[in-house]
């Protein structure tokens, strides 16, 4: 029966393959918006996993602007159950441009501190930071390759230390020491840089942007959490679980945004298949009634109309996977070179893509089957 | 060359359509038997109940009331899932259409008979051949309809019809359009068929064509009005 399928679907190549292109079109949507989202969850589990440990104080009031005294750094390591804390601050590299989708940032951190905050993270080659270190940066994998540099290069950064001003104000040249292997979260687009420089050159005396708690072993995170609010004035403090739930949110929005036009795409893709099925049942009305009479069963015409409607649908999947993943590896490898990636697609999202358009093509495919199949062989063959 | 032996019984078959809200009785409490091998042809007027008949005996299309036996078994009763499966076993049709399927070669519009009724895919090949050298379209059984000529179109129409070895052939003005000499050569072809033990009823206008065949049913007004033997053919 399948030589039929595909005999017919041949038969008007023009037609099949406007429709195919359709669905195509939908699954590339697919393919695209959903490895754009595959890719900020991954970067997140990742970026989740590195810091999931750690309670993040932050300024009461938000994030922007104020900023928390290095003093409170203490007072957190005083609240019982707080094992260690320390404080980040974290500027943009490049002030004058912020990039929508992260950018590179500075981060300042106590150098004796780094290597407990990137736990299991290794170095792909020289040291991290020490005690002591001047003008000294670990880089981030992306950072390293967007700006081609090695270790013992130096990196200019810039800053801008009035807000108001809208031009760079100073620049100074960091001496790299170490470099990270890739993480896949957003620390691969972080210069680490020893906090007091970091303070020094951006002109921010004693101040952090976020301190970060590591609460004991036995420790509850999440009273630990409320505690920290409790004996530390003027904070926020946000719980491994809390910043999940923030994060995750504001994921689903964007999932339900990227899926929805993805989905979009594709359905009207379903409905050109269910067009062009449609159009060619009624055409075929004759042979239909004809086949009915040769002893046809329902089912076997219900699986040959089906049948092309679903081959239809896999065909464009395909095709769609094929279209998408090309554009998502040569627009990856352009935005490597910049120093970001976009796009991950990964194996879930290929089956999700493939089973999308092959129910796509089943579902438009089962009305027109259903039509076919219904006809009175008798009034089919007198059909004209 | 009747051999006595029944194989078609219509009993007071009845079909009343109903249009808009006048009952038209297309078919009147018809009954006769068919024996297995004969050639026998139903004439009438247009909507004397014929066409009607034939869709009866060929489980397109339910009567009223009344039965039809094919081989014994009452097709009537069929249940709706059955009824493909009676009809690619017992019976062949033959139209006058031909509704062979355009983008199938002659040998694959055989061939796809069988496929509904599951044969093998080698016993069904096998078959084909066979069927279209039997009739002279050996070297044709590639070719697509549109490349052949009406009679050809017709001649593998009939091989198709016979594909499953079904008990009756049911023929509906098999040569309404084709010249006189291809209608000369397939109501040959028919009567051959007949004489190897193919029943075979024919619907027709064509006198030409009822006068060749062993046995006339002449319907009018949705009843049988007379029914004759020819004699031998």
């Amino acid at each position: 029966m399948f030589d039929l399928i595909i005999k017919n679907i041949t038969q008007r190549k023009l037609r099949t393959g406007l429709t195919v292109f359709g669905i195509a079109l939908g699954i590339f949507a697919v393919i695209v918006m959903g490895g754009m989202s595959e890719h900020f969850n991954i970067t997140f589990d990742r970026s989740m996993s590195l810091t999931a440990d750690k309670i993040r104080v932050m300024p009461e009031g938000g994030f922007v602007g104020v900023s928390l005294n290095e003093s409170k750094v203490r007072e957190v390591k005083r609240v019982p159950g707080v094992s260690d804390a320390y404080g980040l601050l974290q500027s943009p590299l490049d002030p004058e441009s912020l990039g929508m989708f992260g950018g590179d940032t500075v981060i300042g951190i106590p150098p004796e501190k780094q290597e407990l905050a990137m736990k299991y993270t290794k170095l792909t080659d020289g040291r991290f930071l020490v005690a002591g270190d001047g003008y000294r940066a670990v880089l981030g994998s992306s950072v390293a390759r967007e700006f081609n540099l090695k270790v013992g290069d130096e990196l200019e950064v810039k800053s801008k230390r009035v807000q108001r001003t809208t031009s760079i104000t100073h620049t100074r040249n960091f001496t790299i020491v170490g470099i990270l292997e890739y993480t896949g979260s957003f620390f691969d687009n972080a210069v680490q840089v020893p906090l007091d420089r970091a303070q020094k050159f951006y002109d921010r005396g004693d101040t952090v942007s976020i301190i970060l708690a590591v609460p004991d072993l036995n420790a509850d995170p999440e009273d630990l959490t409320k505690r920290i609010e409790l004996n530390v004035e003027k904070v926020k403090a946000l719980s491994p679980s809390d910043l999940r739930k923030q994060i995750e949110q504001s994921l689903i929005v964007f999932s339900l945004i990227t899926i929805s036009a993805a989905v979009l795409a594709a359905i009207i893709g379903g409905l050109s298949v269910m067009n062009t099925m449609l159009m060619s049942v009624s055409e075929r009305t004759k042979e239909f009634g004809l086949m009915k009479a040769l002893g046809a069963e329902t089912r076997d015409i219900l699986f040959m109309t089906m049948g092309e409607a679903a081959l239809m649908g896999i065909l464009g999947g395909i095709l769609g996977i094929i279209g998408g993943g090309a554009l998502v590896y040569y627009l990856n490898d352009y935005l490597a070179s910049r120093g970001t990636t976009l796009f991950t697609i990964t194996p879930r999202l290929i089956a999700i893509a493939i089973v999308f358009a092959t129910l796509l093509g089943v579902l438009s495919g089962m009305y027109p089957a259903y039509r076919a199949a219904k006809m009175s062989p008798m009034e089919a063959l007198r059909y004209e | 060359m009747s051999d006595g032996e029944i194989i078609l019984r219509v009993r007071n078959l009845t079909k009343t359509y109903m249009q808009g809200k006048i009952p038209v009785h297309a078919l009147n409490d018809v009954s006769f038997d068919v024996d297995k091998g004969e050639f026998l042809s139903i004439v009438g007027p247009s909507g004397s109940g014929k066409s009607t008949l034939l869709s009866m005996v060929g489980l397109l299309d339910k009567p009223t009331s009344g039965s039809v036996f094919i081989d014994g078994a009452e097709i009537t009763k069929a249940k709706d899932n059955e009824a493909p499966i009676i009809r690619r076993e017992k019976i062949g049709f033959v139209f006058q259409h031909f509704n062979l399927i355009p983008t199938l070669t002659a040998q694959e519009n055989v061939d796809i008979a069988m496929r509904f009724a599951r044969v093998q895919k080698s016993k069904r090949k096998e078959r084909a051949v066979e069927l279209l050298t039997q009739m002279g379209l050996r070297d044709r059984m590639n070719h697509k309809p549109s490349e052949l000529s009406g009679g050809e179109q017709q001649r593998v129409a009939i091989a198709r019809s016979m594909a499953n070895h079904p008990a009756i052939i049911l023929a509906d003005e098999p040569t309404g359009e084709v010249d006189t000499k291809t209608r000369d050569m397939i109501v040959e072809l028919l009567k051959e068929l007949a004489g190897k033990g193919q029943t075979i009823i024919v619907v027709t206008h064509d006198t030409a064509v009822s006068a060749r065949t062993q046995r006339i049913i002449t319907m009018r007004d949705g009843g049988i009005a007379s029914d004759t033997k020819v004699g031998e053919g």
